[in-house]
């Protein structure tokens, strides 16, 4: 055994294959495999040609709801950096100790499961819930049903998304050598100069990171939109399982998963093309 | 304009901090209806968890489908990781590029490509299926932060060990593992935590019978909003929370134990900590 093993590590060009082959045959056929074959349905079921294709390009249906998906994720994109960058700029302006408690609470919210999050907002915004209350408290008469509307699920994909915006430019700012701050201050710039020519540019990777993650998730996004969305107002994602669990539809379903993937893929392209896919996730 | 930034920073916070502390006193309350406030507090609905066979059944399901999917995720991604961190080869690139795919396809497209494909080998249903189709999923994650970890490693106390004599097993069992340790359990924790919370193609392939606790907690959510949801995500919220805050926990036992140390260490501490003060 020992002997074997010793002359693969010799022979170089072998060992690594050996390490890597069975995560690579695993990940042919339990990811590659079910992936070709919602390819394959799309443009086989229920019979074969482009069908569903024309359907989902075409269809104004189709097309209100993806567009709503790109609409809602740019907006979700958006408030996020809005949410985000204010307070990763604090944490970084502020005492040590309480940039850890935000910090603290960041994660906790990170690491608590999406499924968890959009039931706390249901909770929140529902009914007989404490917004509502608050709001009869203030001495709004009969406040109008939050829950279930388009701003009650962007509400909460905000929510679940923030974490990653904010992690990404908090990370970035903390590297911000603090003399080139100074510097620029003593050469005249400050407010809203200072911010524009040095401080935004230099935390532009951090935006462009926490952007791309955030606005991709969100196109894909299932449990949120469904739970706490409106029924007529759907995301892409949600129109395939409808799709899919309701009419059965593994065609149509298959060829609006294949847009989806497709345009989730462009988006990372174009990324990667410029910073490198890696950087993304780590 | 520091008073504007600071009201919106406390904004922001609540924003953040809101949902989560929400579901604790709701947990406690009497109400079916997800009344605020409470007209009451009592335990009825931990009860209600820690008893009903519905809720129980889902959340065994998912712990046992997590370890597996753990233990076969890190049986796959170990090896992988040493290949493509430790060695130059051909085509490393294409195959870092297959192990971060399953993070860039959404997961309702694999859910349709489960469905189907497992439908057709008779997964469907099973806790076999949802552990396959999971470890696929927690396969990118567990990579990135093994290798990470394995980037850092210093490799000059393996070669130090070779010269002294060890063979490589020994060196990779007395050397390598150990240091690697908390690298691999924290891979370990992502996977297992990856497979715990997920949710969409759980939905979609597990049905009645390999059930997952997100799976049953979605529905319950979707059809009549039971309660005691708000028991099992104050339960998991606490989970969550106790996890973040143990290392914490530990490094003060730590420190209360180690007070009759020698302090050269702090000493040298302090004196880097006030080095930029004296630049200012």
């Amino acid at each position: 055994m020992a002997v074997t093993l010793s002359t693969l590590t010799e022979r170089r060009n072998l060992w690594p294959w050996l390490l890597l082959a069975p995560l690579a045959v695993y990940l042919a056929l339990f990811f590659l495999v079910p992936l070709a074959e919602v390819a394959i349905m799309s443009v086989t079921e229920p019979r074969p040609g482009l069908a569903n294709y024309e359907k989902v390009l075409t269809g104004s249906l189709y097309r209100k709801v993806f567009l709503n998906t790109f609409a809602t994720a740019a907006l979700v994109t958006v408030c996020c950096l809005l949410v985000g960058y204010p307070l990763a700029y604090l944490m970084n302006a502020t005492t040590q100790r309480r940039a850890m408690m935000i910090l603290l609470l960041i994660t906790m919210s990170f690491w608590t499961s999406f499924l968890v999050r959009t039931y706390a907002w249901m909770v929140l915004l529902g009914n007989n819930g404490p917004v509502i209350w608050l709001l009869e408290t203030i001495g709004f008469e009969d406040p109008p049903g939050i829950l279930f509307t388009r701003f009650s699920s962007t509400l909460a994909m905000v929510h679940i998304l923030a974490p990653y915006m904010i992690m990404n430019i908090y990370s970035v700012m903390q590297k911000i050598d603090r003399s080139l701050i100074r510097s620029a201050e003593s050469m005249g710039a400050y407010g809203l100069s200072l911010f524009r020519h040095v401080y935004l540019p230099l935390t532009a990777p951090g935006i462009a990171n926490g952007s791309v993650l955030v606005f991709v998730i969100c196109l894909g996004f299932y449990v949120t939109p469904v739970l706490l969305g409106s029924p007529r107002e759907q995301m892409a994602a949600g129109l395939i399982g409808h799709q899919i669990e309701e009419f059965l539809a593994f065609g149509l379903g298959s060829a609006m998963a294949i847009v989806l993937l497709v345009v989730t893929l462009i988006v990372l392209a174009i990324y990667s093309r410029r910073f490198g896919l890696d950087k993304l996730y780590g | 304009m520091d008073r504007f930034l600071r009201w919106t920073g406390i904004a922001i916070v609540i924003f953040i901090a809101a949902p989560l502390v929400i579901v604790v006193p709701m947990s406690f309350s009497t109400s079916p209806t997800l009344q605020f406030p409470p007209p009451g507090f009592w335990l009825g609905y931990y009860a209600q968890y820690f008893t009903d066979e519905s809720w129980l059944r889902p959340t065994f399901n998912s712990l046992l489908i997590a370890l597996m999917t753990t233990i076969l995720t890190m049986a796959l991604v170990v090896p992988a990781t040493f290949a493509l961190v430790r060695h130059k080869f051909w085509g490393k690139g294409a195959a870092n590029v297959m192990m971060m795919m399953p993070m860039a396809v959404p997961h309702i497209v694999m859910a349709v490509g489960y469905y189907s494909y497992f439908g057709s080998l008779r997964l469907v249903h099973s806790h076999l299926g949802v552990i396959l189709a999971h470890t696929c999923l927690a396969v990118p994650i567990t990579f990135l932060v093994l290798s990470a970890n394995l980037k850092g490693f210093d490799r000059t106390l393996e070669r130090a060990a070779r010269s002294l004599g060890a063979t490589p097993r020994q060196v990779f069992i007395h050397i390598t593992l150990p240091i690697l340790r908390p690298g691999l359990l924290i891979s370990a924790l992502f996977a297992f935590i990856q497979s715990f919370d997920e949710t969409v193609v759980a939905i979609f392939i597990s049905g009645r019978d390999a059930e997952t606790l997100p799976r049953k907690m979605f529905d319950s959510i979707r059809q009549e909003a039971d309660p005691v949801i708000a028991v099992i995500s104050t339960l998991l919220f606490v989970a969550v929370f106790l996890g973040l805050i143990a290392p914490h926990v530990l490094r003060l036992f730590r420190k209360l134990f180690s007070r009759a140390a020698p302090k050269p260490v702090r000493a040298t501490r302090n004196t880097q900590a006030t080095t930029p003060q004296e630049v200012k």
